[in-house]
Order: structure tokens, then C-alpha cells, then sequence
């Protein structure tokens, strides 16, 4: 009897398993047209295009690439999602397939353009259909360059500014229209704005490590350069570094270590969302790009706030030309695209003022060329773009050091920020990162030079 | 016709036998040994993904010294080892002892128990990327129900690293498993004789049970220092190594070096201490355990 | 013993029901895993309106992740599958063939060389992790779906150790009584030691199966097109696109990935639990 029954389960069982492994083998063949490639209308070239974008921000790209496909007949441009991007393009590239086009950061343009991931866009087109560098604002120019070569077009551009809480300065007896100028006036304003309770912070004023995107934009705001291109050296040991940092220490000094960093912490995964640290108030100022807006339009659109340049030390102050950091997403054409022809078309489209002036509208950032169309501005989602346009076109704005290493450097601030903000002493954290970041540095000089003589040695031979 | 002598007879049979095994051996060579050699070789260069390898000799091995994240994910990679292999030895014993007691549905709890094992780590991070959320997560609901405010589990500092390893403790389907069959194996005549002597539940466990089962107690937990090296996806998929560096496993550093650094060369150096650190710990685990574990003879 | 258990099933428990929740409660605190539904003026839960709100929701949920715009599900589960049986296929026969030449055949060095193949288990991953990735860059073929399943078609270290174990209990007068009738070493092979190894192929086929499915890094690394993802890949691009927004269609989309892997350990449990056993399932 039991031995019946066990037989019979074993049975089915098995023929269970042998259902499941011929449905698995007939599934795994069939013929299935992919979603993404069902939509490519017939006769198209199709180019594959990866972005780093998602949400209301990839739909605003998607129009352009809509556009685009719209305008003409022969190419098709297909955007492809693409999460941490810099890592999966270089892993692309580097392993030999590549997109045609793809979005990364201009801090990854020297590191391209040093070992040659991205097709000069200067060796690609010419005369009528080139992509000229004085089409850019002057510092724009410079992000998208590399040793006196073109290597890529812009896709969307961003600077650095203060967002303050114009009611919360009310509230706290501060004027609205008053904003912290240097950075005096700015811890003035960050105690005031500041509420304790019961040894945890309730509000902040401004917390410096609130995002800790950019470890290294204080040392750049006290004047430091970071990095001297013409002998290729390190600077973060100058004096501005260190006083930047010593006045990063002042605000755990003030606000309590361990409060202040769980304060920072707790936000670090909120940003751009209903509970943003500024867009629900828990913080009265904050350093932020231009998209900032976009999510208080989306979030909290009563929110009544104000933007301008970040502050600076008293003795830097020149308020027709506002200190400010850089930086842009940027569209290169990898080595190894198979077709950088048609490939540059798209890149040459996007490039245009009238597309480029509807992203950045769509993204309420500011625009990448060096003249704007006179209605521009007009309705713009940014309430404070002419802040963000002021700062990209001033004579003090600051890019990013241009050497390939600095991905790794940057890395070290962020360690140095935090040691920092643990209270080791602000010198002695900038001798160490010099030291690290110049040892990087001149490592990277020494193994080009090296690969240089070999690559020559090969083709001499 | 004479009989092959027994040179051409050896040599017959060696070259079936690798005739045979040549699947395995062919593999070998080309997605183990040869990857092994680049290994070496590459660690000794300057190896950017975009670009070719450099020669520099020992600088990656140099520059590891010197470099703060190496004794930072070093450090989180002990933690967590520490910590799973204590609490995967505990539980698993403690599991087994209580599913190997003869009682109704022992095989559906045994079932529900190594489900996990089989699910998909991406699948699972997911999960407990929802459980672990502060604000609406499971754990923090039911701690909020109960009346204690939870921690931010991943968000904290303090408390990633840990949250990684209970997480980690769901899956103990294998030394589970492997304990249970020790248990079985132990003479019920040895429990028998415990009795006889007055022994207690608590000193036949502590007496005959555990020296019973210590070599497969042993044996997990050198498995447990080899996986815990090698953890890389939960980290990779819930925190990308963060908060500050303190989920930051020695694997997710030497995918990071190697796959958003681009560093290559000095991946493959990270990825060599790595071998020698596992087989070290194993090896210790192994000296350690000798002296506590019980052998039977035969 | 019942408390463990139910310990044990939150995750998956909690898996499935927040993948049935509607968008709004998804992200919602609370500790009751079912829904109030309909939204905003629930039906108690034991009433018929409710379970059929439910299953309402429980549809949209799984037809909005497998017709979702972000993600193209039914193409990853047919890479996935593919990729699947290929290795499957390519990792049982392999094997097969390696553990006889290491079992039912005598030469001289065989014991060495299957010490060697174990001693390849105690290799970690992370060595092999970038320069397999150069090998197979140099071979052209990053970005096609070779690399996931190629190096099943030659053998696994511990499938050959498993199979060769089961081959040794197998008695040598069958095989004996084969090659008096006149069956060579594969006739031998194929007709005697296969069908009889049943079980043993099938735990090695199941292993694999899973190892396949459950594989991330392998895809995340040699796979650049969308179209090509698997569905682990799949899950987690979904998930980190999402920013965990909407929670419910995350988890629908787990489930969607959980689902096949639970039902073939319903079917084939005894097997899993065998293979497990000896060690071989790595997270």
C-alpha cells in the first residue's frame, strides 16, 4: 500500500520534472522579438545611446532623442537607461563593445582622452558640420577639452549654489533678502537657523557634509585650485584647503560630532524625494545644483526660498564674478562605435541651440553655450537660473582638475572630509591627501611615459 | 603479433584516461589556469581597463600598504567574517538539534528553513532592503508596534555591517544540512550510556553531542571564513559599500578597483592577498579546531 | 521549532505580500501583511469584495511589471532560460564524461589529477573575477551571452567530484558484462553508467539550473545590451532605476524571479537537499 503510493508520487514527480525541463527548453528557443528592438521602424540605422538619466529627467531626454528620430529618416536613436554609468561605459569600452553614444560626467573627459576611450568629436566632423568649441561659454569649453582636442558635446551643464529657506529665516530673525554673502555671515546665519533639543538636532542650519557629494568643493570656494596643471601637481596642502577644512571643523565642533554625522547620515539617502533635507525644512540652507528647483517644484511648490553664490572667505568677495564650481554631463563617442559618422550626427543634433536650451529648460538648468536665445529665460522652471548662468559665465567659476587620476583623488577627500569632521587636525589630513594624490599623480605620469616608450618601441620595430 | 610491452601499455592507458577527463582539462587550462598566470602577471603592472598593462613590479604590492580603503574593507571583511561564523555555527547547530527531533512537519519546517539557500541573491537583497527601510520596513514597524524606535539598519553606520550578516544568517541551508547529518550519525548508544551515567539534557549536549558533531561544526566554519572573503553581492546591491565606507567588503573593493577604478593591475594585487588571507584563516581554523575537535577513530 | 520556521518564511512571506499591495500602502509602515482594499473605503477582510479587490490589485500588479515599459521581463526570462539550458546541458554531459575517465577508468596519475581538480574549489572567485573578464575580452566576446554558459560545457570541479563518487558504487561487472559484449568505453558509458547515474545527473543538472539563475555578476559584467539581460540582471536594474519607489512592483518583480526556482524545489526537493548537502550551493 505505502509502497504504492510512494511509487505513484515518484511517478508524477518525475513526470513533473521532465514537463518542466521540455517546457524550459522549448521556452528558452523561442523566437521572441525584444520589446526595445519591436519599436525601430524598418530601414533605420539604429544607435545605440546609454544615459544616465531616469524618471521625469530621462523623459526629458527621450523627447530630445524623440525629436531627433523624428527629423530625419535614416538613423534611429535608441536611449538605454543606464545606472552608474562611468563604471559600465569603461567596462563597455574597455572590454571592446561599446554603445554608439554614451553620457558621462566631464570629469571622466581626460582619463578618455588620454587613453583614447573617446573619438576626439574634433576628428569627426569638418567645416559646416563640425562642433566648434566658441559655440560654449568659455568654461564650458574647457570641460569638454582635453589637451587643445575637442572630446566631447555637452548634454546638460550645472553649477554650485546656496538654497536658503527664505521663511525660516524670517522665522529665525534673519532677513529674507539678506543672504549670507562670505562665509562669515553664512555660520552667523547657520547658528541662528540652528535648533537643538535634548542634545539631537532638530534643524540645521547649514551642515557642510549635507550632501556629501562634493568633499572637495569648500577648498575650491576658499580659492584653492586643487591641482596645477602646468607642472602637474597636487595642491590640496595649500593654505585655502586647510582653512577650508578648518572651517568645515567648525560645525561638528559646534553641533556635536556624533550629532551632526548622524544628522548627515540620516539624509544621505532622502535627497531629491518629499523628504529632502531642505525641502522639508530640516535644514535652512544647502549647497545644491540646479535640479534642486525641479524637485521643490515637484515636492513643495509653495516653498518660499532664494538662491545665490555660494560664500566665500571676506577677502575673496567680488560679487560681479560669484566663485563656483563646474561641471557637466557630457555625450562622447567611444572607441570601438561602429559607425562614429552617423553617431556624430546625434551628438551634432544635441549640441544645437534650440535643443540644448529645451533640455536644460526641462532639467531648470542653466545654458551651456556662450549666447542664449532672447526668450530663454522667460517661464524658465528655475525661478534663480540668471544665479546659475552668473556663475558659469564669471571669470572666478572653477572646473574639476583635469588630470586622470582624479576620480582617485577625489576619493581621498572624502576620506580627508571625514577625518575632518571626526576633528583630526584640517593640516595635517590636506599634507596627507597631497601626498597620496601626488603620488597618484606622478605614478600616472611615470606609466604613461612608459607605455608611450613602448608603444613606440613597437612600432619602431 | 606480440602483446604491447608494458610502456606502450601505460602510455595507452594515461591517454584514454586524458582523452576522457579532456573536457575538464581543457577548461582548466583556459578559464583557470590561464586566467591564474594573467593574474600574477597582471598584478605586477600598471593595468588601467581603457588602456595596456604597464610594467612596474612590486608598486601594487607597495602601494597596498599605504592605502586606507585596503585596511578599511580588510577590517569590515574580518568583522563580518567573525561575526557570521559565530552566528552561523550557533544557529546552525542549534537548528539541527531542534529539526532532528522526531516531531510532526519537522520535513515542512526543514523545507521553509533552506528555501532560502535557493533564492535569488538579487531577490533577497531586495527583500531586506524593504525589511531594513527605516521608516515603512517590516523590522521598524513591528519594533515602532512594540514601542522601541529601530535603527536606521543600513543607513547607519554602526549598524550596516551587522545587518549584512543577520541577513546572511537566513541563508544556512548548507552547514544547516551539514550539521543535520552529523546529528544523525551519532550513536544513539552513546546517549544511551550518558543516561546511564545521570548526565542532564544540558551535559549530554555539552558532552556528547558537540564533541560528536565538532568536525562538521568545524567544517562549516571554514566554509564560513571562504564565503565571508568572498561576499560582494549584498553589499554591492543594498549599499554600493556604503555608509561611509562601512560595508565596504574586501571582494566589493576589488570589484570596485577593478571595474569603476578601472585599475586592473592593482585589482589582480588585491585579489592575490586575498588568496593567501583565506587560505591563512582556513588554515588557522583548521590548526585552532584540531585541538578542539573530536575524531572518532576509524 | 515552528517559530524558526516562521522566522525563516518573513522574507518571502513579506516578499509576496507587499507585491500585492497597491502602490500607496507599498511603502507604508505597518506589520499586517494584507492590504486594506478597496483603497479608502476597505472591506473587511473576510468579506468576498475584499479577496476579489485583492486579486484585482495582485493582476495589475504582475501584468503592469511583465508589460512594464522600464523593464522588458519576458525577454530576461527567456535569456535567462536560454542560458540556462545551455549550461545545464553543457555542465551535466561535461562532467559526465570528465568523472568517468576519473572513476571507471585506470591510469597512472589519475588520483593526482583529481586532487587537483578539488583543490580548484579552493580558488576564490575574486581572483578569476578580472582576468576572466580580459580572457574573454581577448576572445571578442564581452557583450554576447557566450561567457555565461561556455565554461559549463567544460566540466564544474565539484559536479565531476559528485558524479565520480556516484560512479564508483556503481559495480564493475556490469560494465564488465558490457564490454564482453562488445561495447566500447563510450557504448559503456552512454548505455550503463548514465541511466543507472540518474539521480546523480539530476542533482548536478539542479545545481546548475539554480547556480544559472541565481548568477548576477557574470551577466552584470559581460552583458551591455538590455535586450540580452537576465532576469537577475533584469531585477536588479529594475530595482536601482525604480530608486524603490514603487515597492510593489519591485517585489511582483522578485517574485517573478523567486517563482520558478520554488517551483522546481517543490518538485525536486530530495535532490536539492542532497546536492546542498555536500556543499554546494554559494551565495
Amino acid at each position: 500500500m505505502s509502497f504504492s503510493t510512494d511509487n505513484r508520487g515518484s511517478v508524477t514527480r518525475r513526470a513533473a520534472l521532465g514537463a518542466l525541463a521540455a517546457g524550459a527548453g522549448v521556452m528558452a528557443f523561442w523566437p521572441r522579438i525584444p520589446r526595445s528592438r519591436a519599436s525601430i521602424p524598418a530601414g533605420r540605422k539604429v544607435i545605440d545611446y546609454w544615459e544616465k538619466w531616469t524618471g521625469p529627467e530621462g523623459d526629458a531626454v527621450q523627447r530630445i532623442v524623440d525629436r531627433f528620430n523624428s527629423e530625419q529618416s535614416l538613423l534611429w536613436v535608441r536611449r538605454v537607461p543606464v545606472s552608474e554609468i562611468d563604471t559600465k561605459a569603461m567596462v563597455a569600452i574597455g572590454g571592446g563593445d561599446p554603445p554608439d553614444v554614451v553620457g558621462v560626467f566631464s570629469y571622466n573627459v581626460p582619463q578618455y582622452a588620454l587613453s583614447g576611450a573617446a573619438i576626439p568629436l574634433d576628428s569627426i566632423g569638418a567645416g559646416a558640420t563640425s562642433i566648434r568649441p566658441d559655440w560654449y561659454a568659455p568654461a564650458v569649453a574647457r570641460l569638454l577639452s582635453f589637451n587643445g582636442r575637442l572630446i566631447a558635446g555637452v548634454s546638460s551643464l550645472y553649477s554650485l549654489a546656496l538654497y536658503y529657506n527664505r521663511s525660516l529665516f524670517a522665522e529665525a530673525g534673519l532677513d529674507p533678502d539678506q543672504p549670507p554673502r562670505t562665509v562669515e555671515e553664512l555660520d552667523i546665519a547657520a547658528d541662528r537657523l540652528t535648533i537643538r533639543r535634548d542634545g539631537r538636532i532638530e534643524r540645521a542650519g547649514l551642515l557642510p557634509n549635507l550632501p556629501l557629494w562634493w568633499p572637495y568643493f569648500w577648498p575650491i570656494m576658499f580659492g584653492g585650485r586643487l591641482y596645477d596643471p602646468v607642472n602637474d601637481r597636487a595642491e590640496f596642502d595649500a593654505l585655502e584647503s586647510v582653512r577650508a577644512y578648518e572651517w568645515v571643523a567648525g560645525y561638528p565642533r559646534r553641533l556635536g560630532t556624533a550629532e551632526s554625522r548622524e544628522f548627515g547620515v540620516a539624509y544621505n539617502r532622502s535627497f531629491h524625494s518629499p523628504q529632502d533635507p531642505f525641502i522639508s525644512g530640516r535644514v535652512g540652507m544647502i549647497v545644491q545644483g540646479p535640479w534642486l528647483a525641479n524637485f521643490i517644484n515637484l515636492y513643495r511648490p509653495g516653498l518660499d526660498y532664494g538662491v545665490v553664490p555660494a560664500p566665500v572667505p571676506a577677502g575673496l568677495l567680488d560679487p560681479a564674478n560669484p566663485y563656483g564650481l563646474l561641471e557637466a554631463d557630457v555625450l562622447i563617442i567611444p572607441r570601438g562605435c561602429k559607425d562614429p559618422e552617423a553617431a556624430f550626427e546625434f551628438v551634432r543634433f544635441t549640441q544645437r541651440r534650440d535643443v540644448q536650451e529645451q533640455l536644460a529648460r526641462e532639467h531648470t538648468k542653466s545654458s551651456p553655450l556662450a549666447e542664449c536665445s532672447a526668450g530663454f529665460y522667460e517661464g524658465h522652471g528655475n525661478k534663480f537660473v540668471r544665479v546659475f548662468d552668473a556663475i558659469t559665465r564669471s571669470a572666478n567659476v572653477r572646473i574639476l582638475p583635469q588630470t586622470p587620476v582624479w576620480k582617485g583623488y577625489a576619493h581621498l577627500t572624502e576620506g580627508a572630509f571625514d577625518s575632518v569632521w571626526r576633528g583630526e587636525a584640517a593640516a595635517a589630513v590636506c599634507a596627507r591627501v597631497q601626498a597620496r594624490a601626488q603620488e597618484m599623480i606622478d605614478r600616472s605620469s611615470a606609466v604613461r611615459a612608459k607605455r608611450m616608450v613602448s608603444s613606440e618601441g613597437r612600432r619602431a620595430s | 603479433m606480440s602483446a604491447p610491452t608494458e610502456g606502450v601499455r601505460r602510455w595507452r592507458e594515461v591517454s584514454l584516461g586524458l582523452a576522457w577527463i579532456s573536457p575538464w582539462l581543457v577548461g582548466f587550462g583556459v578559464f583557470l589556469l590561464v586566467p591564474v598566470l594573467l593574474s600574477v602577471y597582471y598584478s605586477l603592472t600598471d593595468y588601467a581597463l581603457l588602456d595596456v598593462p604597464v610594467w612596474i613590479g612590486w608598486e601594487n604590492y607597495r602601494e597596498l600598504l599605504s592605502d586606507a580603503l585596503f585596511w578599511k574593507a580588510l577590517r569590515n571583511t574580518m568583522v563580518y567574517a567573525v561575526l557570521s561564523v559565530i552566528g552561523s555555527s550557533i544557529l546552525s547547530v542549534g537548528l539541527a538539534a531542534m529539526l532532528e527531533r522526531p516531531m510532526r512537519g519537522a520535513g515542512l519546517a526543514r523545507a521553509i528553513i533552506f528555501l532560502p539557500t535557493l533564492v535569488p541573491v538579487v531577490a533577497n537583497c531586495v527583500t531586506w532592503l524593504w525589511l531594513f527601510n527605516p521608516q515603512y520596513g517590516l523590522f521598524n514597524s513591528a519594533m515602532g508596534a512594540a514601542g522601541v524606535q529601530g535603527p536606521n539598519w543600513l543607513g547607519d553606520t554602526r549598524w550596516a555591517l551587522p545587518s549584512m550578516v543577520f541577513m546572511g544568517l537566513w541563508v544556512i541551508g548548507s552547514p544547516l544540512l551539514v550539521c543535520g547529518a552529523a546529528l544523525k550519525d551519532v550513536p544513539e548508544s552513546l546517549y544511551e550510556a550518558a543516561s546511564l551515567d545521570g548526565m542532564g539534557a544540558r551535559s549530554r549536549l555539552m558532552h556528547v553531542t558537540l564533541p560528536m558533531i565538532s568536525p562538521a561544526v568545524l567544517f562549516n566554519a571554514v566554509m564560513s571564513i571562504i564565503w565571508s572573503l568572498q561576499v560582494l553581492a549584498p553589499p554591492m546591491i543594498m549599499t554600493r559599500g556604503g555608509p561611509d565606507g562601512a560595508t565596504l567588503t574586501y571582494s566589493m573593493y576589488v570589484y570596485k578597483t577593478a571595474f569603476e577604478f578601472g585599475r586592473m593591475g592593482y585589482a589582480s594585487a588585491l585579489a592575490w592577498v586575498q588568496v593567501l588571507l583565506t587560505l591563512t584563516l582556513a588554515a588557522g581554523a583548521l590548526w585552532i579546531g584540531r585541538k578542539g575537535v573530536f575524531y572518532r577513530a576509524g | 521549532m515552528w517559530i524558526a520556521a516562521t522566522l525563516y518564511a518573513i522574507p518571502l512571506v513579506w516578499m509576496a505580500a507587499v507585491s500585492i499591495r497597491p502602490a500607496a500602502q507599498a511603502a507604508a509602515a505597518g506589520v499586517n501583511p494584507l492590504p486594506s482594499l478597496p483603497e479608502g473605503d476597505p472591506a473587511p477582510k473576510w468579506s468576498v469584495a475584499y479577496w476579489s479587490a485583492l486579486a484585482g490589485q495582485s493582476s495589475e500588479n504582475y501584468s503592469g511589471v511583465w508589460n512594464s515599459p522600464a523593464a522588458d521581463f519576458p525577454t530576461y526570462f527567456r535569456n535567462t532560460l536560454m542560458v540556462g539550458v545551455l549550461s545545464v546541458l553543457g555542465m551535466t554531459l561535461a562532467s559526465a564524461v570528465a568523472a568517468y575517465g576519473f572513476s571507471r577508468l585506470r591510469w597512472p596519475g589519475r588520483d593526482g589529477v583529481f586532487v587537483l581538480v578539488l583543490l580548484t574549489l579552493m580558488i576564490p572567485q575574486a581572483v578569476l573575477m578580472s582576468p576572466q573578464y580580459l580572457l574573454f575580452k581577448k576572445m571578442g566576446l564581452i557583450g554576447t551571452m557566450l561567457p555565461l554558459w561556455l565554461p559549463a560545457w567544460f566540466g564544474g570541479a565539484f559536479s565531476i567530484f559528485l558524479l565520480r563518487q556516484f560512479f564508483m558504487t556503481i559495480p564493475r561487472e556490469l560494465e564488465e558484462a558490457a564490454r564482453i559484449d562488445g561495447c566500447s568505453h563510450w557504448g559503456t558509458f552512454l548505455r550503463i553508467i548514465l541511466p543507472l547515474s540518474r539521480p546523480a545527473l539530476l542533482v548536478v543538472a539542479l545545481m546548475q539550473a539554480v547556480a544559472t539563475w541565481n548568477d548576477f555578476l557574470g551577466p552584470l559584467l559581460y552583458l551591455n545590451r538590455e535586450e540580452q539581460y537576465t532576469l537577475s540582471l533584469g531585477l536588479q536594474m529594475f530595482q536601482s532605476q525604480h530608486g524603490g519607489t514603487p515597492w510593489n512592483l519591485v517585489m511582483a518583480a522578485s517574485v517573478i524571479v523567486v517563482a520558478p526556482v520554488l517551483v522546481l524545489y517543490v518538485a525536486a526537493r530530495r535532490f536539492f537537499v542532497g546536492g546542498v548537502g555536500a556543499g554546494g550551493v554559494k551565495e
